[in-house]
């Protein structure tokens, strides 16, 4: 039987009754769910319009087929097909830095949760410190930096800075620490085993759940990445998605007055453009969703 | 950045050293090895551009020691106070909306047995956070417009009738909440999602048996065990919220610059950077956040007392 | 520690890294410090997606010409992405593209000035790199905002200049006859608030309202009077006289606070639109656009631009895009050679262009193309009439007013103070902006 109990709904210190009570919590909880989800159908309907129907039709009356056939020959015919480059690109990008990102983060995390040396509390506390810092000031002493080194202009320039992943190894640091009893590798040690045979059959096989978060979330921060390639990338062939919108955003005239004309870009192309840039992130979050659930405290912490 | 990204931000003071034996050279060489990869990316990527940005922040534009000279002018622009006072706002809608309704919605989601439901919700609740920056400017202008939005009805009960009177200066904390929430919400319902299967069923098997009412179950069990989730979701999207940019900037490029784009702090910052070619008043801007985002969070810190074990 | 020790050697050397010089440069012929040239070299061109249809037409005519094509997004929409580039591309000292389109037409305040001591990004055209020929056949004024201290540093794209559009056919079925002066102007405007209702004869919701009224009447809003030094003043007649027109139509609804790029323009005002002063690119962009207004043909009619009574006609502007060849080129004569292609080229500027060419011949003929295609119910010489009318008094300065009026005018009319009362702040607000970005207020 579902039982869409009532929650924090009551702060008053008497429980409310029960029927009444889960009504009125359904109730919330169906406007939080139409809160939600207005927005992304509307976008959806909007992308199988005319830009006239859009402006003068009802909001949530379907277009047609051959409007949605239309802006698709109009987004893809936009610069001769650069979206599917731009999704490519993003792609790579994002995957490129996940690689790295899990190769730096899992073992990064480990260690600082279950070993001990030196610098550990330090680097803990200045990673910290340097993840408060606005995106505004670092990007030009990057820019510097990946100059330097000649890669301005390559894929790695947005790879490497995108692999920098802060936020991945506290995950790995606190999944470590809380699901993976030291017991376990204390016994392990007693075993003979060196420090790197702890960590590849005891610690990381227990790591699934935690390798495909950082993955995940790894995945959508290097995926919505717009300022990053921005800065990095001269050339429009190496775009991702996101800064390619920026473009198609400069070619509607809704955005730019002066680039009114017929050559222009509709806003209905936009929503489908829109659509395309998320499709993948949704796709990686369905797969993810198991993990994403189930293994942030796995382990279980009493308190 | 990202509402996730600030996510554990929290979890930072390490615990104390663990009762295991071993011969301590060896561990922390291999340990050294473990961090390598990740330290020469801190290095490279974190640290040298955080000391170049100081640099930046206490010298002028020909590279000599300024003082405090980049801070005064910073902080005596015209766009500076008002900034301030935007974020603060902002900041006070966003964490009280984010920390009251996230709790909320995840205890509820969390109590509905019927798997494809839960799901579902989750996936619902997940989906506008997919969305970044210039995806949803569109997205924006429609929906704001009284005209044309989807929920035309609910602006034109607010009594707007066109989308210049939904944006106008006084009305702008409350929308950049609306955005930000919808976007962020999902992910940190998800966290405490995963949160509360952390709490043991015997626990609150032990309390039905001995009466409780679910509300009660929800307010003095499973709430107060959340505590350190809910206070850390309270420090990241504190830290995300003095960083308040994505918002307004996507609204900016929406209304053709009726919402101005150096309304918040972090919008100064990119403006000084590229606008005014003065990359030392920007480095300026960004410390005085940094520093305003961390004593913010060490008072978080020190009055939850939340980084004590556990 | 040793990490942190290590760290700081990097800044330094991060810091130096910087200061790379530009590497064998003279002041060339051309009145700028030049590269080594090689006539066969790349040349590297950004352009918007909507210009790209240039780039096609040039390499068609001139096949031998190596191009590196970037498309990015035109510094539109104050995204700024054109100087963003350039900054960093000054700071490491490599990188500057060698020729670049802006849509934006204040470029040139900052491209033709030094920052932190680097070399000013944009190349002189009128010591010799351009033909002085082809430079005096722009429509005169049009290089105006091309041009700092009698230095030009840019070719105009297109001009924007502002025009009397109007329906003949309600015009006449009305029975009004087409204002000359702003006077009659306002007299339509109140006479349609009560015979007809619900129609329009402008709009002030856009961001570049005040390049289309305030401009037009020699306000002095916007008086840009060196590389760094502007007068603001918004208390003269010629301001006020603007002010009080527009507050009464505001009143009476005949000229709404509405973008007309917004769906509640089309909405409401679809077949309801009587005048509308407005820039030369209103036609493709409103009218004769199926996703706007989309008015029928034979009825949109244009007129010379109002002027006030008594005084001399001028105009204002909103828009046009610039070229800029880049100082730092290694190959100025292809860099130069595409530039002038693309302003002058009939094959582009009058076969393909959406927009009036800033180029005087070009625009005689795109002129008379557009005649040609039957849709407009009068000739459109008033559109080249309009073109040398364009008010010198106000400049082109690195700050956008556009954004100005948007964020402070914009939203107080929607709130419904009037015009005349705002004249003050919106002069702060120009004199706040102008010194943060480094002007001198006179």
């Amino acid at each position: 039987m579902t039982t869409v109990d009532a929650g924090r709904h009551a702060r008053r210190p008497s429980s409310v009754s029960g029927w009444s009570g889960r009504t009125i919590v359904a109730v919330v909880v169906a406007i939080f769910v139409l809160f939600f989800v207005i927005p992304m159908v509307w976008l959806l309907l909007a992308t199988t319009k005319s830009a006239h129907g859009l402006i003068v039709d009802h909001p949530f009356l379907p277009g047609s087929l051959g409007d949605l056939a239309a802006n698709w020959d109009q987004l893809f015919g936009f610069q001769d097909g650069a979206v599917t480059a731009w999704v490519g690109n993003s792609a790579l990008y994002a995957v490129g830095a996940l690689i790295i990102t899990i190769i730096a983060s899992i073992p990064a995390g480990y260690a600082m949760a279950l070993t001990e040396f030196r610098f550990r509390r330090s680097l803990l506390v200045l990673t910290l410190i340097v993840m408060l810092i606005p995106n505004t000031a670092l990007v030009l002493p990057i820019f510097l930096e990946l100059n330097v080194v000649g890669l301005i202009g390559s894929p790695l320039s947005v790879i490497l800075p995108m692999s920098f992943f802060p936020f991945g190894v506290y995950l790995t640091y606190i999944y470590f620490s809380t699901s993976v009893p030291r017991d376990l590798l204390a016994a392990a040690r007693l075993d003979g085993c060196t420090e790197l045979q702890v960590f590849t059959r005891v610690a990381l096989p227990l790591a699934a759940p935690v390798v495909a978060l950082v993955a995940f979330f790894s995945f959508v921060q290097s995926w919505n990445n717009f300022f990053l390639p921005f800065v990095m990338l001269p050339s429009s062939d190496g775009y991702p998605v996101q800064v390619g919108l920026t473009s198609l955003l400069a070619s509607t005239p809704a955005f730019n007055p002066s680039s009114a004309g017929t050559q222009s870009v509709q806003l209905p192309t936009l929503a489908l453009a829109t659509v395309i840039s998320v499709l993948p992130v949704l796709i990686v979050f369905l797969f993810a969703q198991r993990f994403l659930v189930a293994g942030m405290t796995a382990g279980g912490t009493k308190e | 950045m990202t509402v996730m990204d600030e996510a554990a931000r929290s979890a930072v003071i390490p615990r104390g050293r663990p009762a295991g034996r071993g011969d301590g050279g060896e561990r922390s060489a291999m340990s050294y090895a473990f961090i390598a990869l990740y330290a020469v990316l801190t290095i490279a990527f974190g640290i040298l551009p955080a000391l170049y940005a100081v640099y930046l922040a206490f010298t002028d534009g020909d590279g000599r020691f300024a003082g405090i000279a980049n801070f005064t002018k910073v902080m005596g622009d015209f766009r500076f106070l008002p900034a301030v006072a935007h974020v603060a706002l902002y900041l006070v809608m966003w964490l009280v909306a984010l920390v009251v309704l996230v709790s909320f919605l995840a205890i509820v989601v969390h109590t509905v047995r019927v798997r494809w439901l839960s799901k579902t919700l989750r996936l619902v609740f997940y989906l506008p956070g997919a969305l970044a920056g210039a995806s949803s400017v569109l997205l924006w202008l429609f929906v704001l417009d009284p005209t044309a939005s989807p929920v035309s009805g609910l602006l034109h009960l607010m009594g707007f009738s066109s989308f210049v009177q939904v944006i106008v200066p006084a009305n702008l904390p409350p929308v950049f909440a609306v955005i930000a929430f919808w976007t962020g919400a999902g992910g940190w319902i998800v966290i405490m999602y995963g949160a509360l299967n952390n709490i043991s069923r015997d626990v609150i098997e032990a309390a039905r048996i001995d009466g409780a009412s679910t509300v009660q179950i929800a307010w003095r069990i499973q709430l107060p065990l959340l505590r350190k989730w809910i206070s850390y979701m309270g420090i990241m999207s504190l830290a995300a919220g003095t960083q308040l940019f994505v918002e307004p900037q996507l609204l900016s490029q929406a209304s053709n610059a009726v919402v101005p784009n150096d309304y918040s702090l972090n919008q100064l910052a990119y403006q000084y950077a590229f606008q005014q070619n003065d990359f030392n008043g920007a480095a300026a801007i960004s410390l005085l956040l940094l520093v305003v985002a961390l004593a913010l969070s060490a008072v978080f810190v020190t009055r939850g007392g939340l980084f004590e074990r556990g | 520690m040793r990490a942190i020790g290590g760290a700081s050697a990097l800044a330094i050397v991060l810091t130096l890294a910087g200061c790379g010089g530009n590497g064998g440069s003279s002041v060339g012929s051309y009145g700028f410090p030049q590269l080594t040239q090689d006539d066969k070299a790349p040349i590297t061109v950004w352009v918007d997606s909507d210009r790209s249809s240039a780039v096609d037409a040039f390499k068609k005519a001139n096949p031998d010409v190596k191009l590196n094509v970037v498309t990015y997004d035109g510094s539109a929409n104050g995204s700024n992405s054109f100087r963003t580039k350039v900054q960093l591309f000054d700071r490491a000292g490599n990188g500057w593209p060698d020729v670049v389109f802006s849509t934006q037409n204040n470029d040139a305040a900052w491209a033709s000035q030094k920052s932190n001591g680097k070399q000013a990004f944009a190349a002189v055209l009128n010591s010799g790199l351009v033909p002085k020929t082809t430079l005096d056949d722009f429509t005169q004024g049009s290089l105006n905002p091309c041009t700092v201290e009698g230095k030009v540093y840019c070719l105009r794209n297109d001009l924007s200049q502002v025009v009397l559009w109007y329906n003949k056919t309600l015009l006449d079925k009305f029975g009004y006859s087409v204002p000359a002066t702003w006077e009659e102007y306002q007299a339509i405007g109140e006479k349609v608030a009560k015979e007809h209702p619900g129609y329009i004869v402008g709009a002030v919701g856009d961001s570049f309202a005040s390049e289309i009224y305030f401009w037009s009447s020699k306000c002095q809003a916007n008086d840009i009077t060196g590389p760094k030094t502007v007068t603001v003043n918004t208390d003269s007649t010629e301001c006020k006289r603007v002010a009080s027109m527009l507050d009464i139509l505001i009143k009476n609804g005949t000229a709404p606070n509405v973008s007309v790029f917004t769906p509640e323009f089309v909405k409401k005002y679809s077949d309801k639109v009587l005048l509308m002063p407005g820039p030369a690119w209103y036609a493709g962009a409103i009218f004769n656009n199926p996703q706007s207004l989309n008015v029928a043909a034979g009825q949109l009619g244009v007129a010379a631009p109002l002027a006030w009574q008594g005084d001399t006609a001028v105009t204002g502007n909103v828009g046009g895009g610039t070229w800029f060849i880049s100082s730092h080129s290694k190959n100025l004569k292809s860099a130069e050679k595409f530039v002038e292609f693309v302003t002058t080229a009939d094959d582009y500027q009058v076969n393909l262009a959406p927009g009036y060419p800033a180029y005087a011949p070009a625009a005689d003929k795109w002129i008379k193309k557009q005649e040609s295609s039957g849709y407009y119910a009068t000739d459109l010489q008033a559109l080249i009439k309009a073109g040398p009318q364009i008010w010198s008094g106000w400049g082109s300065g690195v700050f956008s007013q556009e954004a100005i009026w948007a964020k402070t005018m914009t939203p107080a009319i929607a709130g419904g103070k009037s015009l005349v009362d705002l004249l003050p702040e919106w002069e702060t607000a120009i004199k706040n902006q102008a010194q943060v970005n480094g002007y001198t207020v006179k």
